[in-house]
């Protein structure tokens, strides 16, 4: 997403979501990534279910293995989606870090 | 509905270095027409079935791309639907027959992926996913193995049950000259494999493959393929008598349901309704087992066994091949062991049925097919296409 | 009068010990952990930054007061690893809160007091009238170059104030700023890591402004330190704070509850005003607070606070939402070496 009016437009999406609760319905770890998340992996990904009917799938941070289950309580936060080239505008966007 | 399938082809599908998409076309498309008794000059129109030419290879515009190369001034089309495209590309073909638009129709699924890094085709695939679900990092098996965790945690399937998919559709790969792969494998093998993503490991994925099928449908009812003496009128003309597509949200996070794809079970019920037959007419299908996870959730979805228990019916061998008493799954080899050009695979596992039909599928026929159900899935089910096929 | 209305810090999950920073390069870690007197530092998550942390401690900063992002005047971001050179920390803090269309966004650079001269600058437009409130964040992810002494401090954190004319925890009684032109840090435009002139960033550097402000300001308020409950200052180890405390005549005491670097490490721009909140966070009523931060280049901003009888609402609120300085300390996972060389983007 290195647009940086697709950026632009999608922050402004992502501002309502910050500090959102919810918990984990589903996980996997991605060991394999794709290209631009190399220097993440391996990272977990999430399914979340938000408490309003609606779900998200995020990356999960500041995680430890013990965190990795069903009804694990997370919150939303914001952080750096990719390390972008030089030359491209910082994507900024959700993920969920766990709350013990 | 009175479609007809004509003719029928497949290259070989695996890392086909020096094959380009138009000789891959060439091919499918020229082994079609033979197979129909037909020439290029008896095809009132083309739509080709393919995902990833824009985002690997930038050439769009694949009607006229291949009708240039396959000397046809037709009426040409591209249909995308991530790994669907091709089973929509035969369904767009049937509705132009259907309208009377069209009366003899050529369809192309075609794939080439292996021209690029694993990395570039992973994160093109991921096109057909969420933009959520792009900026999460998932991957495609990623979306697959999120389903799979829930699949596990609600009925227990375990990664060995999963893992008996992979035994099995190599088992029949290993029948099948065309398929990618034609080694044998053990559980033990798929469950040392290195992970890819938990619990979807290497051996649980189908491959990166290039490839290309080619079916010709035809609402006309005369008879064609003199030459062959294969195709007929009558009651060994193999026909087409239901296809039908259904679609649900993009990405996982916005599905009803975690534990089926809904896409499936619409798709499969209108269908069943259109054929006015049941799953258990079906005597052979092949289904979208892109992961060992999702062969577990279409024969589910299909309606061939009760939510939570095809895992075992699986492992058991209830459709292999040679043990099977009733239906058999994924003949050919399925995504896992025959390969996945992505758009190609719609079109082949209709290739497939119809040689099953015929019998003249070799050393993978099911002994006296006379139904057969054909099940492709785009994405991580966002897009479903079955087609049933009758004797 | 003004002050501040509220405060959020953020310190990131990851610690590495300064002991196994010192084995990578085969030095004696107990040496070295002593010579620095600091344990370990924070290290940020590899898809952390200068924006991300800042957001963190101004969304904390704002959930213990009963402040709206759109009160907010003015938003100040100081720090040394802004993200981009040319494009300002503040307005993407600012949409990321929502704080509106409203308000003066300013990006400030002055090593580790960037964002103290921002609050200094706050106090003015809020004594003149221009603003009701407006939110000075420092926030850093320090970076240094592998096997150079500064690897062993150079951390990661983030403090948000939120400053006003009333509902204060802690009025600001007065503040003064030493200025001079002194190269002892540095780091060139395009430069990846700082430059240092080794031990001249002590005496000329370190000691000389935090000593000139810290006296201008005992002078400008009338005060000296058996008036003053707390003092706390900038850390860029453990041993500075200690000496210059001792040197202006404030006993152990006074410094002990702002000495968050021997676990923090030196976060920069959040380095003095994390040792602010750690004060506030256990500070009584009526409590004078004197706080001198220090950039390198060179300067150093003089605060003088009082708190007030609105204080303890805040700290229970910070500790309900585990937010107080003390227990984000004690959250934490340890990272080797090599993790933290990729964490920080080095490898």
């Amino acid at each position: 997403m290195s647009s940086p009016v697709k950026i632009w437009r999608n922050q402004k999406e992502v501002a309502r979501l910050v500090g959102a609760t919810g918990v984990i319905v589903s996980w996997t770890i991605v060991r394999v990534p794709p290209a631009d998340y190399g220097d993440q992996a391996p990272y977990p990904v999430v399914l979340l279910s938000l408490g309003n009917g609606k779900r998200l799938t995020a990356q999960l941070v500041d995680w430890e293995p013990r965190h990795l289950k069903h009804g694990q309580r997370v919150v939303t936060v914001i952080r750096r989606v990719t390390q972008p080239n030089t030359d491209d505008v910082i994507p900024y966007g959700l993920k969920v870090k766990p709350l013990s | 509905m009175n479609i007809y399938v004509a003719g029928v082809a497949t290259t070989k599908f695996g890392e086909l270095w020096d094959v380009s998409p138009r000789m891959l076309a060439r091919e499918a498309v020229t082994g079609a027409l033979s197979d129909a008794g037909l020439s290029v000059g008896d095809v009132d129109a083309l739509f080709v079935g393919n995902m990833l030419s824009g985002l690997l290879g930038r050439q769009e515009h694949l009607g006229a791309f291949f009708a240039e190369e396959l000397g046809m001034k037709t009426p040409a089309f591209k249909v995308e639907g991530a790994c669907a495209s091709g089973g929509l590309a035969l369904h767009n073909a049937i509705n132009s027959i259907l309208a009377g638009q069209y009366a003899t129709v050529l369809v192309l699924g075609v794939e080439k992926m292996t021209d690029h890094k694993p990395e570039d085709v992973a994160t093109a695939l991921m096109g057909a996913g969420s933009d959520e679900e792009r900026a999460a990092g998932a991957t495609f098996p990623g979306l697959y193995a999120l389903l799979a965790r829930v699949h596990m945690e609600e009925y227990g399937t375990t990664e060995e049950e999963m893992a008996s998919v992979a035994v099995k559709n190599h088992e029949h790969a290993h029948l099948n000259p065309n398929a990618q792969f034609q080694n044998l494998l053990t559980v033990e093998h798929v469950m040392r494999s290195s992970k890819i993503t938990d619990p979807l490991k290497l051996l649980d994925c189908s491959p990166i493959s290039d490839g290309a099928s080619a079916i010709i449908v035809t609402g006309d009812k005369r008879p064609f393929g003199q030459t062959q003496g294969r195709q007929e009128t009558g009651k060994n003309a193999i026909r087409i008598v239901a296809s039908a597509v259904a679609t649900d949200t993009l990405g996982l996070a916005q599905r009803k349901s975690l534990t089926e794809l809904r896409a499936t079970r619409e798709a499969a019920d209108r269908a069943y309704a259109q054929a006015g037959l049941g799953p258990d007419d079906i005597d052979v299908s092949e289904v979208h087992d892109c992961f060992t996870i999702a062969e577990i959730f279409a024969l589910e979805d299909l309606g061939f066994f009760r939510k939570g228990s095809a895992a075992a019916q699986i492992t058991r061998g209830s459709v292999s091949l040679g043990q099977s008493k009733r239906l058999v799954v994924n003949p050919s080899g399925g995504l896992k062991g025959c390969g996945h050009p992505v758009g190609a695979t719609g079109v082949k596992q209709v290739v497939e049925l119809t040689e099953q039909l015929r019998g003249t599928a070799g050393k993978r026929q099911v002994p006296r097919a006379r139904v057969a159900l054909a099940h492709n899935v785009g994405g991580s089910g966002a897009t479903a296409v079955v087609h049933i096929l009758k004797r | 009068m003004v002050g501040i209305v509220s405060y959020g810090t953020y310190i990131p999950n990851y610690r590495i010990r300064v002991a196994d920073i010192a084995r990578a390069w085969k030095k004696d870690p107990t040496e070295v952990t002593r010579s620095l007197g600091v344990e370990e530092k924070a290290a940020p998550a590899v898809d952390e930054d200068a924006v991300t942390i800042a957001l963190e401690a101004a969304l904390r900063c704002l959930q213990v007061s009963k402040g709206k992002p759109s009160d907010i005047d003015a938003l100040f971001v100081g720090s040394e690893s802004h993200p981009y050179a040319v494009n300002p920390t503040s307005t993407i803090v600012g949409e990321l809160l929502g704080v509106g269309n409203d308000y003066l966004a300013v990006d400030l650079e002055f090593a580790c007091k960037a964002a103290t001269a921002g609050m200094q600058a706050i106090a003015g437009l809020l004594e003149s009238r221009a603003i009701s409130y407006g939110l000075t964040i420092g926030a850093d992810t320090a970076q240094s170059k592998p096997h150079d002494v500064l690897e062993y401090t150079s951390a990661a954190a983030g403090a948000a104030y939120l400053m006003g004319r009333d509902a204060l925890v802690a009025r600001l009684v007065a503040y003064t700023s030493f200025s001079s032109d002194t190269p002892d840090f540095w780091r060139r435009d395009g430069i990846r890591y700082p430059s240092h002139a080794g031990r001249f960033t002590g005496e000329p550097a370190y000691f000389a402004h935090t000593a000139g402000a810290a006296r201008r300001l005992f002078e400008k308020a009338g005060c000296q330190p058996d008036d003053i409950d707390y003092c706390v200052f900038h850390m860029p180890n453990g041993k500075f704070p200690r000496e210059i405390a001792r040197r202006l005549g404030f006993s152990g005491e006074k410094l002990a509850p702002s000495l968050t670097v021997t676990s923090l490490g030196n976060p920069y721009s959040a380095s003095m005003l994390v040792g602010l909140a750690a004060v506030l966070d256990i500070a009584k009523p009526n409590a004078r607070i004197f706080a001198v931060s220090y950039g390198s280049g060179a300067g150093s901003d003089a605060f003088l606070f009082e708190t007030t009888a609105a204080l303890p609402k805040v700290q229970n609120a910070q500790r309900k939402t585990k937010n107080s300085v003390q227990q984000q300390m004690e959250k934490k996972t340890y990272i080797d070496y090599v993790q933290y060389l990729k964490q920080t983007h080095k490898i």
